[in-house]
C-alpha cells in the first residue's frame, strides 16, 4: 500500500524545521544558558540582546520574559520593496534568496563566512542567521511564510506596524503563487527544460507541489509516444553517422 | 499506467468507432442483426478489444477491423481546443478525453495532436490551479462552477492535489493563528 502521506513535507513539518531558526530577542529577566542538543543557548543577561532558536524565543515570549526582534525584512519598507520587485521588476522569476552572510575583514575587504578553508561546512537555512537582525533587508529566506506566520500569530506587538506586514505578506503570498502559476506555462513546449526554483519559500513548495508535479506528470504522459519515437528517429540517426568521432577516438 | 489505477482501467472501456474488414459469423449480436459482421459494418467497441484486434494479424491477411478516432478527438473538437482550450467542456466530451487521447497518440502517428492536447492541458491547469486556490474564499463566485463542471478525469485529480495543498496550507495557518 502506498504511504497515506504525500511526497515532501506537510506543512507542520514545515513549520518544526523553521523553529530551529534564529531570533535574535531582547530578554528581559536572566537565563543561565541551556545545554541543548543543538548547542548551548547564550546565556542572557537583559538588556543584551541574543540569537536564540525560534521556539525557545516563543517560549520566552509568551512567559513575558523576552521581546522578539522581528528581522529586517519583515519590515514594512523591505516588504514593499519585495512586492515592487516582484510585480513590476521582474514579474516572472521569484526575487532571490537573501545573500551568503559576508564579514569584513580589516583591510577592507568583504569575504564571505566559513567559506574557504578545508574544514568549513557550506551552511544551508536552518544555520544561517536569516531571521535574526542581522539578516539582511529586501531578500525572502526560505523559511519566510512561515516565519513571519508565527511571529504575527505570537508575537505582533513586537513587530512595527503589524497589521500593515500582515496585509503585506498576504499580497506578496498571492502575487507569488500566482507566480507558481504561471511558472507552469513553460512547459507547453514539453518537459525539457528545468524549472528554476530558487528563491521560494518551504512553504510555498509545500503548498504547490502536489499541483506542479502534477502537471508536469501530465505533461510527461501526454508527451510520452512522442518521445518515444524521438528516441527511435534518434537512435536510426545515431547508427547511420557512426564515424563521428567519440571521446575515445581523440586518443587521450 | 499503474496495474492497479482505476482510471486507467475506466479509460480502457472506453467506446472507440471501429470498422471490420473481416466477415465474423457468429458475433452477430453485437450490432443486433441476426446474421454475422458483415465487413465493413461500423462498430463501437471498448478500446481494449479495439487496440487489441486492430494490432492482430493472422499470417498473411490483414488486421480483422481498423480502429477509426474516437468523436472525442475529431477534427472539430480538436479545431476549438486550439481555439481557445479553457472554452471546451472536456467532461461532455468524454470523461477520460487525455487518457483516450495518449491511447491515440500511442497508435497514430498524430504529432500535430499531441501538441494540442499538451498546449490544452497545460492552459487549462494554469486555470485549475486558480480555482483550486480561490474555492475556499468564493472570491470567483459563480463564473468558476461551469468550468469545474467541464473539468475531465485527470484535471479532476489535479484540482484535487492542488487543493489539498492549499487546503492544509490554510490550516495551518489558522491553526498558528489560535493556538
Amino acid at each position: 500500500m502506498a504511504l497515506p502521506l504525500p511526497p515532501g513535507l506537510v506543512p507542520s513539518e514545515v513549520a518544526f524545521l523553521c523553529e530551529m531558526e534564529h531570533v535574535t530577542i531582547v530578554p528581559r529577566q536572566r537565563l543561565e544558558s541551556i545545554e541543548l542538543l543543538s548547542g548551548a543557548t547564550p546565556s542572557l543577561r537583559p538588556p543584551r540582546r541574543e540569537d536564540i532558536p525560534l521556539w525557545l524565543a516563543l517560549l520566552l515570549k509568551k512567559q513575558r520574559r523576552a521581546n522578539i526582534l522581528p528581522p529586517p525584512w519583515l519590515h514594512v519598507d523591505s516588504l514593499r520593496d519585495l512586492i515592487h520587485h516582484e510585480t513590476v521588476t521582474d514579474p516572472t522569476g521569484w526575487s532571490l534568496p537573501p545573500p551568503p552572510p559576508v564579514r569584513a575583514d580589516g583591510r577592507g575587504n568583504a569575504r564571505r563566512l566559513n567559506s574557504g578553508g578545508p574544514d568549513a561546512t557550506v551552511l544551508s537555512p536552518p544555520f544561517l542567521p536569516s531571521c535574526t537582525s542581522s539578516a539582511p533587508a529586501g531578500a525572502l529566506p526560505y523559511h519566510w511564510f512561515e516565519f513571519a506566520e508565527m511571529l504575527l500569530a505570537h508575537a505582533s506587538d513586537d513587530i512595527p506596524a503589524a497589521s500593515d506586514v500582515r496585509s503585506l505578506l498576504r499580497d506578496l503570498q498571492e502575487v507569488r503563487a500566482a507566480k507558481m502559476r504561471t511558472s507552469i506555462a513553460g512547459l507547453e513546449s514539453g518537459v525539457d527544460g528545468v524549472m528554476s526554483l530558487l528563491g521560494v519559500g518551504a512553504m510555498e513548495l509545500s503548498e504547490s507541489r502536489g499541483f506542479v508535479t502534477g502537471v508536469v506528470e501530465g505533461v510527461r504522459k501526454l508527451g510520452a509516444s512522442a518521445e518515444a519515437s524521438r528516441r527511435e528517429e534518434e537512435e536510426e540517426r545515431g547508427g547511420a553517422d557512426d564515424d563521428e568521432p567519440s571521446d575515445d577516438d581523440m586518443g587521450i | 499506467m499503474s496495474y492497479y489505477d482505476v482510471d486507467a482501467i475506466l479509460t480502457d472501456g472506453e467506446k472507440v468507432p471501429c470498422t471490420f474488414e473481416l466477415d465474423v459469423p457468429y458475433l452477430g449480436h453485437l450490432d443486433n442483426s441476426t446474421t454475422g459482421l458483415k465487413p465493413g459494418t461500423a462498430l463501437s467497441l471498448p478500446l481494449w478489444l479495439a487496440e487489441m484486434l486492430a494490432l492482430a494479424s493472422t499470417g498473411d491477411s490483414k488486421a480483422p477491423l481498423i480502429l477509426n478516432m474516437p468523436p472525442c478527438l475529431s477534427e472539430r473538437v480538436i479545431a476549438a481546443l486550439r481555439a481557445d482550450p479553457r472554452s471546451v467542456t472536456l467532461r461532455e466530451q468524454n470523461v477520460h478525453l487525455y487518457g483516450v487521447g495518449v491511447r491515440m497518440l500511442d497508435l497514430f502517428d498524430e504529432r500535430e495532436l499531441g501538441n494540442t492536447l499538451r498546449k490544452t492541458f497545460v492552459v487549462r491547469a494554469g486555470e485549475v490551479g486558480l480555482h483550486a486556490r480561490k474555492a475556499d474564499d468564493g472570491s470567483l463566485g459563480g463564473q468558476g462552477e461551469e468550468f469545474l463542471r467541464g473539468l475531465e478525469e485527470w484535471e479532476r485529480s489535479l484540482f484535487r492535489r492542488a487543493h489539498e495543498g492549499v487546503k492544509s496550507a490554510k490550516e495551518w495557518t489558522e491553526k498558528v493563528k489560535k493556538s
